[in-house]
């Protein structure tokens, strides 16, 4: 090896150790903001603090015909068994044979946005404690640090967790933000369709996650 | 070498465009509409969420915003349509006799429309099929659970030999109840004289809404039989056939790409190559077509994509509340495809 090549050898991994450390150090917010930004252009979302201690009545928790938990066509080459969340309808869908789903109703929160491809389910928890996060904290400093399950809990009756990431599939106690882009959470169910998905899926449960297009 | 052969190209290209103007010279009916100031487009006469008009005469609907999305790719302006209804007899001779440049009247292709009445259909907007209208009481979730039936049916149409074809390759029984009429068929089914009213699916979603409680009754999940409506324009004229083609291509593109009414704007600064020659940033494919290179943009921005045309007119969330079902995009499980641009 010549001196010259060598040389060339070392700035290329000087420039290649620079490069790791922006990645590791700024991509993953920088894409963060940016997906986020994306999303808040593209959704409206629904300004709505969260409110512990709520207990929703049964009148708040019946939706809409067409947000209720039906059996519907449904096209996928995605074996049965499988969950597909697609945030852009606001569906959640579980496989339950050839062109059949069961249609589950969500409200996406802004990390719903920021993510798509395959998990698997990795711990199931039934009513779920919740510590709010440092971001949502600085919105409502009110809010307690520690929240133990129950009926009154924004994560509401139960909590599926998606690999080894903060995103999860949870209940909620404000079932009106059902069919909306909301500013917290990830992926909420009313607590009776939680329930429901719950019992049916086991933990490894192949969860996809779509988004709409980017441009 | 690579030169030559891209210069080879060209002059098979130049070649095959000076064919295309000489073909068309019979038939200029991009010219026609240009000299006219507005598309001559047939529309139904009045069918809830596909065409439809207000007491002041506005229309509105799915394959009214067709209409709309061509008068836009050609004129800029989607307001430039002249709006023609037509009964079913009179459509395709309407056609024939140049009363209409398009036809966007939910209407099937069929093989005979084509080799018989002289026109072409340019795609397939809305893949429509025969299904079942239920009331909800009766608890079930698929059409292989009719067995014993009994089926309210409009007399003189496939819709009969179709259902009486699916119940009997699947073994079920049927007791059938024949009426001249929809308004007939539906008031027999809403007196209960049958407990299942077959028809088309887009058809039965506009019944069930003059039911006294349309949420109690559903409309199950199968289709079949295979009703593709869309476009049709008459067979002379490729480059017309092509602008109203590629109109509803883009607009299906469009959807994929996530380009519509409010992200057009963030689209015309994207740096994805797909994205610069939909909205006629990259490529001449407008000119090509004879129109401005911003066609597309022109169509999305007034009318929108594909699926928010669907979801206005038709969709889930309006008045008539039908499912995507065969009608999402091939990527999300449903049937609908467009060649891509380029």
């Amino acid at each position: 090896m010549t001196a010259g090549s060598k040389g060339l050898a070392k700035g290329s991994l000087a420039v290649l150790a620079a490069l790791f450390v922006l990645t590791t150090a700024h991509a993953p917010t920088l894409a963060q903001s940016a997906a986020s930004i994306e999303a808040a252009k593209k959704e409206k979302e629904m300004q709505i603090d969260e409110q512990p201690g709520h207990e929703p009545t049964v009148e708040e928790g019946e939706l809409p015909d067409v947000y209720r938990r039906q059996e519907v066509f449904f096209r996928t080459s995605e074996p049965a068994g499988t969950v597909i969340i697609r945030t852009s309808d606001r569906f959640l869908y579980l496989i339950i044979g050839p062109n059949r789903a069961l249609r589950y109703a969500i409200g996406v929160g802004r990390q719903g946005f920021q993510w798509s491809g395959l998990e698997r389910i990795s711990r199931k928890q039934e009513w779920p404690d919740w510590r709010p996060p440092p971001e949502m904290i600085d919105r409502q400093p009110y809010l307690p640090r520690f929240m133990a399950g129950g009926p009154g809990n924004p994560l509401g009756a139960r909590a599926l967790y998606l690999g080894n990431t903060d995103y999860r599939i949870h209940g909620t106690n404000l079932p009106e933000t059902i069919g909306q882009a909301i500013s917290s959470g990830c992926f909420r169910l009313v607590n009776d369709d939680v329930i429901d998905l719950f019992d049916r899926i086991p933990i490894g449960t192949r969860v996809i996650i779509k988004q709409a297009a980017q441009l | 070498m690579r030169l030559s052969i891209r210069l080879a190209v060209v002059l098979v290209a130049t070649a095959l465009a000076a064919n295309v103007a000489s073909s068309s010279v019979s038939a200029q009916t991009l010219k026609t509409v240009q000299e006219r100031g507005a598309l001559n487009c047939g529309v139904s006469q009045g069918l809830i969420g596909f065409s439809i008009a207000d007491d002041k005469g506005a229309w509105s609907g799915f394959d009214v915003d067709f209409c709309r999305a061509v008068a836009a790719a050609v004129f800029g302006d989607p307001s430039k349509v002249h709006f023609v209804p037509l009964t079913a007899d009179e459509r395709f001779t309407a056609l024939h006799d140049k009363q209409i440049d398009l036809l966007s009247r939910n209407s099937t292709w069929t093989m005979g429309r084509e080799t018989e009445l002289g026109l072409v259909f340019a795609g397939v907007t809305y893949y429509d099929g025969q299904a079942f209208l239920v009331p909800k009481s009766r608890n079930l979730q698929s059409a292989l659970e009719l067995d014993g039936s009994k089926v309210c049916v409009q007399s003189g149409t496939t819709t009969e030999p179709n259902f009486v074809d699916y119940f009997e390759t699947n073994h079920m029984k049927y007791e059938i109840v024949r009426r001249e009429t929809a308004a007939e068929t539906l008031a027999a089914y809403r007196d209960g004289q049958c407990n299942v009213l077959t028809s088309d699916e887009s058809g039965l979603y506009a019944l069930r809404l003059q039911l006294p409680r349309p949420a109690d009754h559903a409309i199950l999940p199968d289709v079949i039989s295979k009703e593709p409506l869309g476009p049709a324009v008459r067979q002379d004229d490729m480059q017309w056939f092509n602008i109203v083609r590629w109109v509803n291509f883009a607009m299906i593109d469009a959807e994929e790409l996530g380009v519509g009414t409010n992200t057009l704007d963030a689209a015309r600064q994207s740096n994805k190559p797909d994205v610069q020659r939909l909205v006629g940033r990259n490529g001449d494919f407008g000119k090509q077509l004879g129109l401005a290179n911003d066609w597309a943009s022109n169509v999305l921005r007034t009318t929108g994509n594909y699926g928010e045309v669907f979801e206005r007119n038709v969709g889930l969330h309006s008045k008539l509340g039908i499912p995507r079902g065969l009608n999402e995009l091939w990527n999300n499980g449903g049937i609908q495809y467009a060649p891509p641009i380029r």
